[in-house]
């Protein structure tokens, strides 16, 4: 055996895994220089081709009705006022996939109000070229590493983790990142093993590295990995099956009613949990499943990932949150360059200042609506005002749906209290319907330490008698509108008889701590005091 | 009426014209996705520009765009007038009217009477 060498991390996400080196600064790719009007032009027009060279590939083993659809759907491609339209759209600033959203929107909508069936049909041919487009446009992401390998880097994105194959297993180390980023919080609800913070070292691509999770340690072996298919499939979540069927309805030692939901990044997360042993969705952190500007153009798409979470939840409460982007939660090919502050253009923020993309999320929210028990939380709220904003983009789109006889239904709309300003003047928020706090960023905000900072996390700890002083006040400017708490603190045992005490009843936790949150629960008192006995 | 208009240009540029012609639709359900591609895609064939208006009416559409000329609900019995500026207009206008003429050759393709 080679020489081992062990250095010490910061544990991420719990676990133990080995496998080759995958060396992320060695695959990167520069960002192609995407900017202005001429080069969106450009990429849709590349796009338009890339969807009509598809769809002619297509039209070679159909049917002469296929092909008439095709010929159809190609001479759309190619329609000049269309192009004028998305060209003069991306001219007055806006980004291509929505300026072609923007440009086709329009005709489908006059096609499904046509009063001859064979109009009607059209619009669904129409509404098929604009997707595929929109799929082009998304074109290459960054190449995925080999499943089963251990990715070693500076810090990961979200996406790159969220575009991975884990179902080989593998594991995550950072030279910086945080336990408490997003990353961290994504290995952690896949049970992917990740330490954080370990510093530099040197390794060869295709190394055997050990990710200890458990007790935050990278162990390195200066001997090559065996070929990939030698790694065993490692076993899905062992607390799969650990669930217990009450519908997350339990209750304390002293017989208070306490209600058990899960966070959501994924929908495939869902796979791994038993919907009888929770009482819903608390959050779904959609930006997670919509990754790209371009997802975010495409209404449709979005539709079918939230109806497939509500058909999931069957009957039981889903709580999505719409786009939390920026911070570290970028959407790729979004060119935002304020909103890479923690404490800059995000969440709500952005949303209401790129309505284009609040509207395409609101509409696909409004027709999943009529699929379940939707409601929908705004991220970053800081004002009344952002609330009232995106309530009357709800009304004005679910008037458009009226008008074109498409089935919707308003969801009741609550925010995440995660700013200060808006935890300290809770009673202002009248029009919101429900609160759920989001302790990583009121942490944060409060302590004034970035979460991502692995030197700063002491912060955070020490400044919890702060936090949870806001948090009680903040319970009690809510009066009679329903509040839960979905932050990592939720997911913590420890900090249980804490948020007992101010008086929460809701828990949002990450599905893995499901089973140690539910028995926490058993032996606390209403109080947070524990029961006797225990 | 306003066919050949361009006729005194230099010889330089023989092709450059400005033509319109008159055409009804006989086609059994007008102007629909079929015809429509036939349609577009021979105005696109030419580089002269071609716009259609409908039954007298003053609103010129781009002939060469499909989503136009399909949301122009043309029928059976519609009366198209047709124009078309700049190089091979004569040529367009002539090709185009005939394949109204031809029945967008539709009776030919699927062996049916119209």
């Amino acid at each position: 055996m080679a020489d081992l060498l062990r250095l010490k991390a910061t544990s991420a996400s719990p676990g133990t895994a080995s496998g080759p080196a995958y060396l992320a600064q060695q695959h990167r790719a520069p960002l192609a220089p995407r900017q202005g009007t001429a080069s969106a032009k450009e990429a849709l027009a590349a796009a338009i081709e890339t969807a009509i060279g598809e769809l002619e590939r297509l039209a070679g083993s159909e049917s002469a009705e296929g092909r008439d659809i095709i010929d159809f759907q190609v001479e759309v491609l190619r329609d000049p006022t269309i192009m004028e339209t998305a060209g003069a759209r991306i001219a007055a600033g806006m980004n291509a996939a929505f300026a072609w959203v923007g440009a086709l929107d329009g005709y489908i909508h006059e096609l499904e109000a046509a009063e001859e069936e064979h109009l009607r049909a059209r619009a669904i041919d129409i509404l098929d070229v604009k997707n595929r487009v929109l799929r082009a446009l998304t074109g290459t992401r960054d190449e995925d590493f080999p499943a089963g390998s251990i990715f070693v880097g500076k810090d990961m994105e979200p996406s790159r983790f969220l575009a991975h194959d884990w179902s080989a297993g593998g594991g995550v180390a950072l030279f910086n990142g945080s336990a408490v980023g997003h990353v961290a919080l994504l290995a952690r609800a896949r049970s992917i093993p990740m330490v954080v913070g370990s510093g530099h070292f040197d390794i060869a691509e295709g190394c055997r590295v050990v990710v200890d999770g458990d007790a935050g340690a990278v162990v390195l072996e200066g001997v090559p990995e065996p070929p990939l298919s030698a790694v065993p499939r490692r076993a899905e979540a062992s607390w799969r099956n650990g669930g217990t069927p009450d519908s997350g309805e339990v209750r304390t030692a002293d017989g208070v009613p306490v209600r058990l939901t899960i966070n959501l990044n994924e929908p495939a997360e869902l796979d791994f949990i038993d919907p009888s042993t929770v009482a819903g969705i608390g959050l779904m952190r959609s930006e997670f499943a919509v990754t790209s500007i371009t997802d975010a153009a495409n209404e449709e798409m979005q539709l079918a990932i939230y109806r497939h979470v509500l058909e999931w939840a069957a009957g039981k409460p889903v709580t999505i949150r719409m786009l939390d982007i920026g911070g570290d939660k970028m959407l790729a090919g979004l060119e935002e360059p304020d909103s890479q502050s923690a404490m800059g253009m995000r969440g709500i923020r952005l949303l209401v200042a790129r309505p284009e993309i609040a509207r395409v999320q609101a509409r696909a929210l409004l027709r999943a609506a009529t699929s379940g028990d939707l409601r929908v939380m705004l991220p970053m709220v800081t004002f009344p005002s952002e609330v009232d904003a995106m309530r009357q983009m709800f009304r004005e789109e679910a008037a458009q749906f009226q008008r074109r006889s498409v089935p919707h239904h308003i969801p009741p709309i609550g925010m995440m209290v995660e700013v200060p300003a808006a935890a300290l003047m809770l009673d202002e928020f009248a029009t919101a319907d429900f609160f759920s706090f989001g302790t990583n960023d009121l942490a944060q905000y409060i302590a004034a330490a970035a979460r991502d900072s692995s030197d700063l996390a002491a912060y955070g700890d020490k400044a919890r008698p702060a936090l949870l002083r806001l948090l009680s006040q903040a319970m009690k400017l809510a009066g009679a509108t329903p509040v839960s708490i979905c932050g990592d603190m939720a997911s913590d045992p420890r900090r249980l008889p804490e948020l007992l005490a101010v008086g929460l009843r809701h828990f949002s936790v990450a599905p893995t701590q499901l089973p140690a949150i539910r028995s926490a629960i058993a032996g606390l008192n209403a109080d947070g005091t524990r029961a006797a006995g225990e | 009426m306003t066919s050949g208009l361009r006729k005194d240009l230099p010889e330089a540029e023989p092709r450059h014209a400005s033509c319109q012609t008159e055409v009804e639709v006989k086609h059994g359900v007008g102007l629909h996705a079929r015809p429509s591609v036939a349609f577009t895609r021979l105005a696109k064939s030419f580089p002269c520009s071609i716009e259609v208006a409908v039954n007298g009416g003053d609103v010129w559409l781009n002939g060469k765009s499909i989503i136009k000329i399909m949301g122009a609900r043309i029928r059976k019995g519609s009366i198209l007038r047709i124009r078309a500026d700049g190089i091979l207009a004569k040529e367009a206008i002539r090709a185009l009217k005939d394949l109204i003429e031809r029945n967008f050759d539709e009776d030919k393709k699927h062996g049916r009477p119209a």
